[in-house]
């Protein structure tokens, strides 16, 4: 007896793919309701005896009135029916829908001979599984239409009642669907990518649980593998389409004289070249750019929508354009997306000054690279403005020069004071070889730091020797910003 | 013994507004009428049907056919008269005394009118304790006494004397109306005092004027409830605003007058639980969110809350905020022999009155 009920059609089903699909809804209150009997009801006494989970179809003869279709309403509730059907010639009123809402109770008009409607009822709960089977073809037919995964995973969720369905990554991330289903335990029916390897999961949300009902929906989830599969597919071809012709515009626009064809092109891809342009560059350490590119440029389309990122040599590049946009707001608009974006690669940002038209926009393009590469630690994004000719030393290869200095410079880093005495040559450099600027730098008396230049000059390092002055100043500049930060 | 002089009147009325549940607009000019025949005769003594000797032979008057006709074609004066004289001829013998067989609108003051032109005492009862649509639904005819012979008078001065069975006195009487001009003024149920003791709702006319002056003295709004609480035994269905009303809402039987009108009033508290009336001429069922709450024959009727006046379903319009207040009928009336005659199955409804199977 039990699985007999656990089989039965709910009044969404009813809705969704069974006779009610021809009545008018009026109160879709409880739709998840199952429906084990229907009662045609000649006199509103009738209802008085009808049992729990009864779809109530009124008779003209008992649809006396407005009044006669509330009496009805009020006695469904009472026995716990699971629906009211009246003939819409009644012409059920606004303050009759609202007293349903209040009582939950879902009710539905029809035009046609109420007993008709009662047959059809009674035949569909009757034959639970031939309601599903049309509609699991619905759906598989709905399925073949759609071409995006956000299209297909929304076929289940308009057609399969009572359920929500969502697409999730592996990560956890909803791809498409509704994020409620993916926060509630229900079914999981693994997706495959295009190249066959696990990719998603297509997760689904029942408002019932019983056994007949769960396998339909699972039937109806694996149908939806294939198509998601191919949809995916799609959109991965299209997205490295795009890529490959983004840079291929970018690298025709940044030609001394770009030809017409390429300012075309850019117009086509939705791309200003007049104007006022800020540029950012991005950077990744130690990632290929060619992998990195397609999850980059997916996720970055999710944050930053339709704003191009184009890779390039050493990383990617995009632009503002606009006169509102500066180098200080651009940065801020690029901090707050990178955070964002959760990228699984460290990124570090440039932006460039603004520049105007084609040339502006290459200076700038220019300009967030040198940023870019720039060593700060401190900074995810850094502003070419603020760094000024700094970024020149932003791009020294610090690493090998100190390597190097650590060589040429031997007897003086491994001097026990080599650290003090390197410091003390850097001041003395950055501040023009004025001793008493480099002392108050220090925070030492200007005696301590005559002392340090002679003991330098005793080790054969002359400050003041013109041909050597670069080189020591370099050297020292990287072997500090090599050496580890001392403790405070 | 109680007189009616023409000063009662006003009170009358306004009680009488109440228990038929009709603003009655037309009755203000019967009103005069009447009340220049009470000063002109002298006051009307008003009986109880005990004070008469058993054998006293009386009469329920009545006005039967439309009150917009009777505006249009206003009596003459001469038919209370008439009516009583022809029905005495009809009988052989003089009444000793009248009575109204529905004292509410107009016929609470038709009985008067004859009683002042006759010379005759009042009865202080009725046979309907409201306004019922058919001159068979009454006490009278619950108890056994005849409807028939029953004497008819037109605006014209036509006299049409009935013979006939109960059930077809009312349609030939109404065929009789049409060609009369839309009313006519009856003589009917003869019967003497002693039938009467058992077959009347006893003190209807004093009850009329008892209302009338609570209605027109009640300090506030919640006096005027207890006071109809304590005086009529009236309860409080709901308090709410009219949100909407329609005509034509369902099929009705042949032989009732009038079209039928929904109401629906949400009530203000709680949940704005839905209260419908369904009328037709007079209220004759509520359901509170669809369940039976009050029918026929109890009295339901709508208060207007901030002018204090009747609502009756001709003048109810959409946003009226409204008292439903339901009169319990006298206990003849909650009989199943009662209820068969008056009650909401009489009116075409298929449910059962909310007192049905409990004892009167």
């Amino acid at each position: 007896m039990s699985s007999r009920t656990q089989e039965e059609l709910s009044v969404a089903e009813l809705v969704h793919y069974g006779p009610l699909s021809q009545a008018r809804a009026l109160v879709t209150a409880n739709l998840d309701r199952r429906v084990s009997h229907v009662e045609l009801v000649g006199e509103l006494d009738q209802v008085r005896r009808c049992r729990p989970y009864t779809a109530i179809v009124l008779h003209h003869a008992a649809a006396h009135g407005v009044w006669a279709v509330e009496s009805a309403l009020r006695l469904a509730w009472e026995r716990g029916a699971s629906c009211v059907v009246a003939p819409e010639d009644v012409g059920v009123p606004r303050s009759t829908v609202q007293l349903a809402e209040r009582l939950r109770v879902a009710l539905f008009a029809v035009p046609a001979d109420p007993a008709r409607h009662a047959l059809d009822l009674a035949g569909a709960i009757a034959s639970p599984s031939a309601a599903r089977a049309m509609l699991t073809a619905r759906c598989a037919e709905l399925f073949g239409e759609r071409t995006s995964a956000r299209g297909i995973v929304g076929v289940v969720n308009a057609e399969v009642p009572g359920v929500s369905a969502a697409l999730v990554a592996a990560d956890g991330h909803v791809l498409a669907g509704q994020s409620a289903a993916a926060a509630a335990p229900g079914l999981r029916v693994p997706v495959p990518g295009p190249d066959g390897r696990p990719w998603a999961e297509l997760v689904a949300r029942l408002s019932t649980d019983s056994p007949g009902w769960v396998e339909v929906v699972r039937t109806i989830l694996h149908l939806a593998r294939a198509p998601l599969a191919a949809a995916v597919a799609r959109g991965r071809l299209s997205l490295a389409d795009r890529v490959a012709e983004d840079r291929l515009i970018l690298t025709a626009l940044l030609r001394d004289e770009p030809s017409p064809d390429a300012e075309r092109a850019a117009a086509d891809a939705g791309w200003r070249t007049a104007g006022n342009h800020v540029a950012v560059a991005l950077r990744a350490e130690g990632v290929s750019i060619v992998d990195a590119t397609p999850g980059l440029v997916a996720r970055w389309r999710e944050t930053f929508a339709d704003r191009p990122l184009v890779p390039t040599a050493d990383g990617w590049v995009t632009w503002w354009t606009g006169d509102e946009a500066t180098a200080a707001t651009v940065a801020r608009v690029v901090e707050k997306g990178l955070t964002r974006l959760a990228a699984p690669v460290a990124l570090t940002a440039g932006v460039g000054r603004p520049g105007r038209d084609l040339p502006g926009l290459r200076r700038s393009l220019t300009e967030a690279g040198l940023a870019a590469a720039g060593r700060d630690e401190g900074a995810r994004v850094r502003c070419f403005a603020d760094l000024g000719a700094r970024v020149v030393l932003a791009c020294l290869p610090v690493g090998e020069i100190a390597a190097a200095s650590a060589v040429a410079l031997r007897e003086l880093v491994e001097s026990p004071e080599g650290p003090t005495l390197v410091a003390t040559i850097a001041a003395v450099l950055d501040c023009g070889g004025s001793t008493s600027q480099a002392a108050a730098r220090l925070g030492v008396h200007r005696n301590t730091v005559l002392g340090r230049v002679d003991r330098l000059r005793a080790k054969g390092i002359d400050i003041d020797s013109a041909d050597r002055r670069l080189a020591l100043h370099i050297a020292c500049y990287a072997l500090l910003n090599a050496w580890p930060t001392p403790e405070p | 013994m109680r007189e009616i002089s023409a000063a009662d009147l006003p009170a009358l009325m306004t009680g009488s507004r109440l228990l038929s549940a009709s603003t009655g607009f037309i009755v203000d000019a019967c009103l005069d009428w009447v009340a220049e025949l009470v000063d002109r005769h002298g006051p009307v003594p008003l009986v109880g049907v005990a004070d008469l000797p058993p054998e006293s032979p009386c009469a329920a008057i009545a006005m039967v056919g439309s009150v917009t006709a009777l505006a249009e074609l206003p009596p003459t004066g001469e038919e209370p008269e008439l009516a009583v004289r022809a029905l005495e001829a009809r009988l052989g013998h003089p009444l000793r005394a009248v009575m109204p067989l529905a004292a509410a609108t107009v016929n609470a003051l038709f009985p008067i009118a004859a009683a002042a032109v006759s010379g005759l005492p009042l009865v202080d009862c009725d046979g309907m304790g409201r306004v019922l649509p058919l001159i068979q639904q009454s006490t009278y005819a619950l108890a056994g006494l005849p409807l028939t012979p029953l004497a008819a008078v037109g605006a014209a001065g036509d006299v049409v004397v009935v013979d006939a069975a109960a059930t077809r006195a009312d349609p030939l009487l109404r065929a009789a109306v049409t060609t009369a001009g839309g009313w006519m003024l009856c003589a009917m149920n003869p019967t003497t005092a002693g039938h009467l003791r058992n077959a009347a709702i006893p003190g209807a006319v004093s009850r009329l004027i008892d209302v009338g002056r609570v209605l027109r003295t009640a300090a506030d709004h919640t006096a005027l409830l207890d006071d109809l609480t304590r005086v009529l035994g009236a309860k409080l269905l709901g308090s709410g605003r009219v949100v909407e009303l329609s005509h034509d809402t369902r099929p009705t039987g042949p032989g009732l007058p009038a079209n039928p009108t929904s109401v629906a009033v949400v009530e203000y508290t709680g949940a704005g639980r839905l209260i419908r009336l369904e009328a037709q001429n007079e209220f004759l069922l509520a359901t509170v969110d669809g369940a039976v709450a009050a029918a026929v024959p109890d009295l339901l009727c709508l208060l207007d809350r901030r002018e204090r006046r009747v609502v009756d379903p001709e003048s109810v319009v959409v946003g009226d905020h409204v008292d439903v207040l339901v009169i319990p009928a006298a206990p003849v009336w909650h009989t199943p022999e009662g209820l068969r005659l008056a009650g909401p199955r009489a009116f075409g409804f298929p449910v059962g009155h909310p007192r049905e199977g409990i004892s009167p």
